[in-house]
Parts: C-alpha cells; sequence; structure tokens
C-alpha cells in the first residue's frame, strides 16, 4: 500500500507535465478535477456511479488474479453481461421484483459463458487466457454491435443500442435526482463476499493455492483445470453482473459503448488494491474520481480528458511491470541447494 | 602459459547451452574467429587438444542435451579449464554422479592440483571431503566456524562442527511386522530418459524401501506415478486395492503421503504462512474443514504442533515459510505428511540442500513412522542415506530396477556397481 502511495504521487507528477505539455494550468487542472468529482452532492453521486461501474470488473479480474490467471477480458464479459440484460429487459414487461434479479442474473450469466470460452481454452488445452481474453473483448464489441443493430433489433430502438428498458425494470435509487443506486450496495456486498471466500472457505484456499503455488496445489489434490475453468467462469459473472447493473441502472438500455473501458481500467484498479477486494474499493473510488472529473477538468481547465486515460494507462503500465519483475525475481530466484 | 588469475567455477546444476555442441559450448563467449567468422577448426582443436591434455574424454560434437549428466559436467569442466583458472571452484560437483564417475572426477582434480591449481570443493558428503581434500573450513549459518588441517580431522570433528554440537543419534530401529501396503506391478511412464520402465516391487507397512540410484534414471517418474501426476501403465495398488490413474486427491484421501523433491516448488506455497501450509491437501477433510470454510483453529493448532514437534525455528506460525530456512521448510512439509495417520510415504531426497542437524530430525522421525508401521518408500542419491534407513534396498539404472538388496544381505560395492550400470 505504501508502495501504492508512491505510485500514485508519481502519477500525480507525471500527470501535473502533461497537462503543461497539453499548455493548461496543472494547479488548475486537478482542481478543475477535485471539483467535477467531489465538488457537490451531485458530482459525488456520480463518481459513486463511476465507482460502482468499476468495481465490479475490477473484483473480476482480482479474482481471476488470485487464482493466477491474467483475465483482461473484462472489457468483453461486462458487455456481453449489458447485452443479455438489455435484450432481454427491452422485451420483459412484468414486476420489478421478478425482472430486476432476472436481469442482474442474466447479465452475470451472460459474462460468465464469455469469461468461460477462454477458461475452457484454458482448462482443456492450456491455452493463454490472455490472448483469449484479449481477442475475446474485441469479438464480444462487435457480436453486440451486429446482434442489436441486427438479428435482436428492437423496435423502437436507433443506432447500436436497445430500446429503452420498462420502467419496472430500472434499479432502485439511493439518492433522488441522481444515477446512483443499489447498484453500489451489491458491488460493496460482492467485495466483502469475495473477501470471505479468499479468507476462510475451501473454495477461496485452493483457488489462492492454485494461483500462488500451481505444482503443489496439484500435487495436494487440486483440480487445476476445474479450478481454472471456476475461475474464468466467475470472474466473466461479476463482470458481467457489473454490465447488466450499467443497463438496468444508468442507461436503462444497451449501448454498443456502454463502457469507457471499465474493463481494462479494472486491471489498474486491481492491481493498486493488491488484489484485495475491501482495498479495491478504495481504488474503484480512486479511479472513479478520475473518470468523473475528467470532463469538468477539460471544461474548466482547458486539459484534455485524455490526460485521465494517460495517466491510468501509465498505471497500468507500471503496475502490470512490477508484477512481472516480481515474477523474475521468483523465476531466477532457484533454489540453492 | 595464459594470463593467470582467472576463477573457474562448475555449477551443482549446470550452466550449459542444451542445445549447443560440446566444443560450441566451451568456447561460447571468447569464440576463435577468422574475420567476421567462427573458426570451427580453431575451436574443435582447441576443445580436442584440452579433452585430452586433461583426460576428459568428450565427443565435441556430441549435442549436449544428448549427453548423460557425468559427461554434461566434463564439459562445464572443459568449459573453465579452457580459461586456465588459477582457482577452480567445484559446487557440490558429485550430486549427480556414480561412485565410478566420482572417482574418475577426483583423479582430474587431484591432477589439476597437482599443477598448481587452487581447487575448492563445495559439498556436504564429508566422506569425499575426508578422502579428497587437504584443508577443510566449515561454514555454519553464512560464517566460518571452523577450520581444519584434513590429516588431522576425521568426519565426526567436522560433522560436530557443522552443527555446533553433537549430532543427535538416529531413533532406534524397532522390530515390526511388516504387512502389505504398496505394490508396482509393471508400472512405466514418464518420458524418454526419465522414464521408468516395467517397475515392479512391494513396500510393506513397517518397513522402509530405499531406492538407489544416479540422479536422472527414472526416479522422478517413479515418484510422480506413485503420487498420481503423471499418466502410467501398469498398476498401483495400496492394500489390495488398485488406484484410479492420474488422482492425487484420491491418493491422498486414502493416506498416500509425499515429501516432494522440489520442497519449494512441489510442497509449499511460499507466500504463505506455516499455518495456511499446513492445511493442504487436508483442505477438504476434517477436521481442517468445516462445512465450507476452512477451520482456522484447527489449522492452527496442527501448524502448533507441528512446529513442536519437528522443531520447527520460527517467530511465529504466521511467518511465510518463505522466511524459513532449507532445513524448517522441510520440517514443514515432513510434519504434515506424517500428521494425519499415512499409509504410505514417498519420501525423495528429505535430507537435500537441508543442515545436518535437521536431516537427522527428519530421518528419525522417517524410522519413527516406520516403526509405527508406516509403508515409507525413500527414494534418495545418497547411498549413505539410502544404508542407514532402509530396511530393502532396489537399485534404479535407466528408468528399470536392475537390483534388490534385503535387509542382512545389502553389499554397498555390489549397489554401486549396479548404479553405475554394471550388468
Amino acid at each position: 500500500m505504501i508502495r501504492g502511495l508512491w505510485l500514485g504521487l508519481g502519477l500525480v507528477v507525471i500527470a501535473a507535465a502533461a497537462m503543461l505539455l497539453a499548455g493548461a494550468n496543472p494547479l488548475l487542472g486537478f482542481w478543475a478535477l477535485f471539483r467535477g468529482a467531489l465538488g457537490g452532492e451531485r458530482q459525488i453521486s456520480e463518481t459513486l456511479v463511476q465507482t460502482t461501474s468499476l468495481l465490479f470488473p475490477s473484483l473480476a479480474v482480482a479474482f481471476a488474479f488470485r487464482a493466477g490467471l491474467f483475465n483482461i477480458g473484462a472489457e468483453g464479459q461486462l458487455i456481453i453481461g449489458g447485452l443479455a440484460a438489455g435484450v432481454i429487459g427491452a422485451r420483459l414487461e412484468t414486476s420489478g421484483l421478478v425482472a430486476i434479479p432476472l436481469l442482474l442474473i442474466a447479465g452475470a450469466t451472460g459474462g460468465a459463458a464469455w469469461g468461460s470460452i477462454a477458461g475452457v481454452l484454458r482448462a482443456r488445452f492450456g491455452g493463454n487466457e490472455v490472448i483469449a481474453t484479449l481477442m475475446l473483448n474485441i469479438i464480444a464489441g462487435l457480436l453486440a454491435n451486429y446482434l442489436v443493430v441486427g438479428p435482436l433489433h428492437s423496435p423502437g430502438a436507433t443506432g447500436a443500442e436497445t430500446a429503452e428498458l420498462p420502467h419496472s425494470s430500472w434499479l432502485p435509487g439511493l439518492l433522488p435526482d441522481t444515477r446512483l443506486t443499489i447498484a453500489l450496495l451489491i458491488a460493496l456486498a460482492l467485495a466483502f463476499v469475495l473477501r470471505w471466500v479468499f479468507d476462510r472457505t475451501v473454495f477461496g484456499y485452493e483457488l489462492r493455492a492454485a494461483g500462488d503455488a500451481p505444482e503443489a496445489a496439484r500435487r495436494a489434490g487440486i483440480n487445476l483445470a476445474k479450478t481454472a475453468f471456476l475461475a474464468m467462469a466467475l470472474s466473466g459473472a461479476m463482470a458481467g453482473l457489473g454490465g447488466a447493473t450499467i443497463v438496468t441502472g444508468v442507461l436503462h438500455r444497451f449501448n454498443v459503448s456502454l463502457s469507457p473501458g471499465y474493463g481494462f481500467i479494472a486491471i489498474a484498479v486491481a492491481l493498486v488494491g493488491d488484489l484485495d477486494p475491501l482495498k479495491i474499493i478504495l481504488a474503484s473510488f480512486a479511479f472513479g474520481i478520475l473518470q468523473s472529473g475528467a470532463l469538468t477538468m477539460q471544461a474548466f481547465a482547458h486539459v484534455p480528458k485524455d490526460v485521465v486515460s494517460f495517466v491510468e494507462g501509465l498505471a497500468i503500465v507500471a503496475l502490470a511491470a512490477r508484477r512481472f519483475v516480481a515474477g523474475r525475481k521468483q523465476m531466477t530466484a532457484l533454489p540453492q541447494e | 602459459m595464459l594470463a593467470r588469475g582467472n576463477v573457474g567455477l562448475v555449477h551443482q546444476h549446470f550452466e550449459l547451452v542444451d542445445r549447443l555442441r560440446v566444443w560450441e559450448n566451451v568456447v561460447l563467449g571468447r569464440e576463435p574467429k577468422r574475420g567476421p567468422q567462427l573458426d570451427r577448426a580453431a575451436a574443435r582443436a582447441e576443445v580436442e587438444r584440452l579433452s585430452h591434455e586433461y583426460g576428459l574424454a568428450v565427443d565435441p560434437e556430441a549435442a549436449v542435451e544428448s549427453l548423460p549428466v557425468g559427461i554434461a559436467q566434463r564439459v562445464e569442466l572443459l568449459r573453465e579449464l579452457a580459461r586456465d583458472p588459477a582457482v577452480l571452484i567445484l559446487d557440490e560437483p558429485t550430486a549427480v554422479l556414480a561412485p565410478t564417475e566420482i572417482d574418475a572426477l577426483f583423479a582430474t582434480v587431484r591432477a589439476l592440483a597437482a599443477r598448481g591449481t587452487a581447487v575448492l570443493i563445495i559439498t556436504h558428503k564429508l566422506q569425499e571431503v575426508v578422502a579428497h581434500t587437504s584443508r577443510v573450513t566449515v561454514m555454519r549459518a553464512g560464517s566460518v566456524v571452523a577450520r581444519f588441517d584434513t590429516e588431522k580431522t576425521d568426519v565426526d570433528q567436522i560433522a560436530r562442527a557443522m552443527v555446533g554440537g553433537e549430532l543427535p543419534a538416529l531413533a532406534a530401529r524397532l522390530e515390526t511386522v511388516p504387512k502389505p501396503a504398496l505394490a508396482l506391478r509393471g508400472v512405466s511412464g514418464g518420458e524418454n530418459s526419465l522414464a521408468v520402465r516395467d517397475a515392479s516391487f512391494e513396500v510393506r507397512g513397517g518397513e522402509i524401501v530405499g531406492v538407489a540410484g544416479v540422479e536422472g534414471n527414472g526416479q522422478s517418474a517413479l515418484a510422480d506415478a506413485i503420487a498420481g501426476v503423471i499418466p502410467y501403465s501398469g498398476a498401483i495398488e495400496l492394500e489390495g486395492m488398485a488406484l484410479a490413474a492420474e488422482n492425487p486427491a484420491d491418493r491422498i484421501a486414502l493416506g498416500i503421503r509425499a515429501i516432494p523433491q522440489d520442497r519449494r516448488r512441489e510442497a509449499l506455497v511460499l507466500p504463505w504462512s506455516i499455518v495456511e501450509n499446513v492445511a493442504l491437501g487436508d483442505q477438504r477433510r476434517p477436521p481442517l474443514r468445516k462445512g465450507a470454510t476452512i477451520d482456522r483453529k484447527a489449522a492452527r493448532n496442527l501448524a502448533d504442533r507441528i512446529v513442536q514437534r519437528f522443531d520447527v525455528r520460527t517467530p511465529s506460525l504466521d511467518a511465510s515459510v518463505d522466511s524459513l530456512s532449507g532445513g524448517n521448510q522441510q520440517k514443514v512439509v515432513v510434519g504434515r505428511a506424517l500428521s494425519n495417520d499415512p499409509k504410505f510415504l514417498l519420501v525423495y531426497q528429505p535430507t537435500r540442500g537441508i543442515d545436518v542437524g535437521a536431516a537427522a530430525l527428519v530421518q528419525s522421525r522417517l524410522i519413527e513412522a516406520r516403526n509405527a508401521g508406516v509403508a515409507v518408500l525413500l527414494i534418495s542419491f545418497e547411498l549413505d542415506e539410502i544404508l542407514a534407513l532402509s530396511d530393502r534396498v532396489i537399485v534404479m539404472f535407466r528408468g528399470a530396477i536392475v537390483g534388490t538388496f534385503e535387509r542382512g544381505a545389502i553389499d554397498r560395492a555390489r549397489i554401486g556397481a549396479l548404479m553405475a550400470g554394471a550388468a
């Protein structure tokens, strides 16, 4: 966590430099970012909406990572989850008590199915999940676009999106006149459940063993193929659930561009949060501030909002590099016997 | 004479490029050139000259990956000698050699010393120290603790210096009534030169069966087949029941426990605490399992018992096993394997790379397990260890079992010859 603070500080310095290069005043930029994200009730609620949308895929990435799998396909799983919720939701006229759980389950199932593709490739054939999930992101976007424009086109929909969901299917709000919904509570609950799964359950224990020492885990009777499959499927389910909450809680329809890259930012969030579900809540909030303050920053301080993407990208590179360096050290530090 | 002052190092785990030929390995990094081109003729000639000069016979054109370990070590030695070292360091040079190869190596080393090269041998085999060196330095926990002239010391004195006191005596071997436990019937498995071929033998409860052999003669494949982590043909039976192939979970449930050869990779989750590690393998059974969760209290109690009984030196039960010394890591592994009433214990190089004190403790616990009726299969590359612990000895060479010796009829010289491939 200390190293996380150093990283944060480094990123702030680089962000300031980037703002200078873009011809803006960094102090003004940071002030606008802060005001845009936390300057009032509306801003804070919007930041929490972003936090929620980041938290689901971040937990998904962390879950797979703990099992030793680098799932960089949370974006695709989130899109497919959103697609499932949107397509079904746009055609479903029933009470919210039925519709909302059903749509959330549909989203989780869609994400799980998408994650399972990489899971099966890994479990059955030893395929590299990094390549598979990366490619499946692209396929997910194109497939969703094709389906909502073509075969699953909803009457009344314009562009690459479904028709609006009936009001009864909207997630209940938490604060009046904001987009903040109970999705935040679901995400927080999920984080606590995951912490419990990792720390206390036999399943979490086996998952972590498979991730931290696969050969020892195998010899202890843990089925690595099954674990890898389950980890990818459940990881996908979490990302898909996140997509479904965006559809039912924020946009009230599925749109192919429902995510500004939550699934990718999630990789940085999960790593900043040390793969610990509770720390990931804080990390999601920090990145939520960046997401929601970026537009204000652009409007008032004339800092291109791409500076935020730039900083997020740097965070991913820095954290991934740290992981790889740590991994290499482990590999070269062979037992001296 | 070339410039003096070079230091040569022959690594315990050879640092050779397997895919390159012998001469390519020897000249690597200081290749003779003719213009921009590699001067192959000169390189080959140099290797042949060195090979002849030091009496290290090796085919310069052979690919290193095709060579047996004893010959590969000669390549490693030739590469260092080509740099004409003033000091030659050999790190555990006999760990992978058969007894006859060991004799040949020491003949070469003595010839080098006679020519004025300073030779430093790092080893834990005290017999070799006494037989072949002029002076001995004993290190413990990173510091030099004793220096002797070899002529004026003996194995016991060196061992005491290594332990920092008297070596604990091994546990006494009690009378047992062996009863059938594990049986192998025509087991074959593993890959190419490392495979085990048609192995049939029994290990009875209350006895330790030692598998003697030079490393790389099928022992890994034998152990992996028994542990159920590789496919194999033939049958492995526990108390008359055939085990399901490739199913380690099943074996653990039936009471088959293993102390694998690479404890850091195959037995422990290094970043985890002792408490978390002792549950590994038993996480699905009571008392460690409680419903869907791990019973943390039971795991802590088990860890505490193992730490007490096996004298694991650790600041706390929550210390990561990565922070423990090799000997203490091994005590955790052995303690875990023995803690849940095993029927059969598969033990692979149990004292490799650990200090003599920890080694004696581990060996005593194995004898006690045997006394209590556990069937123990001991695979070791240390013939002394095999002879000290085993009730029966079988010898492996090129994947096959080439000899069986009952207690009372164990013939060290004959075992050594069989290990080297004598018919």
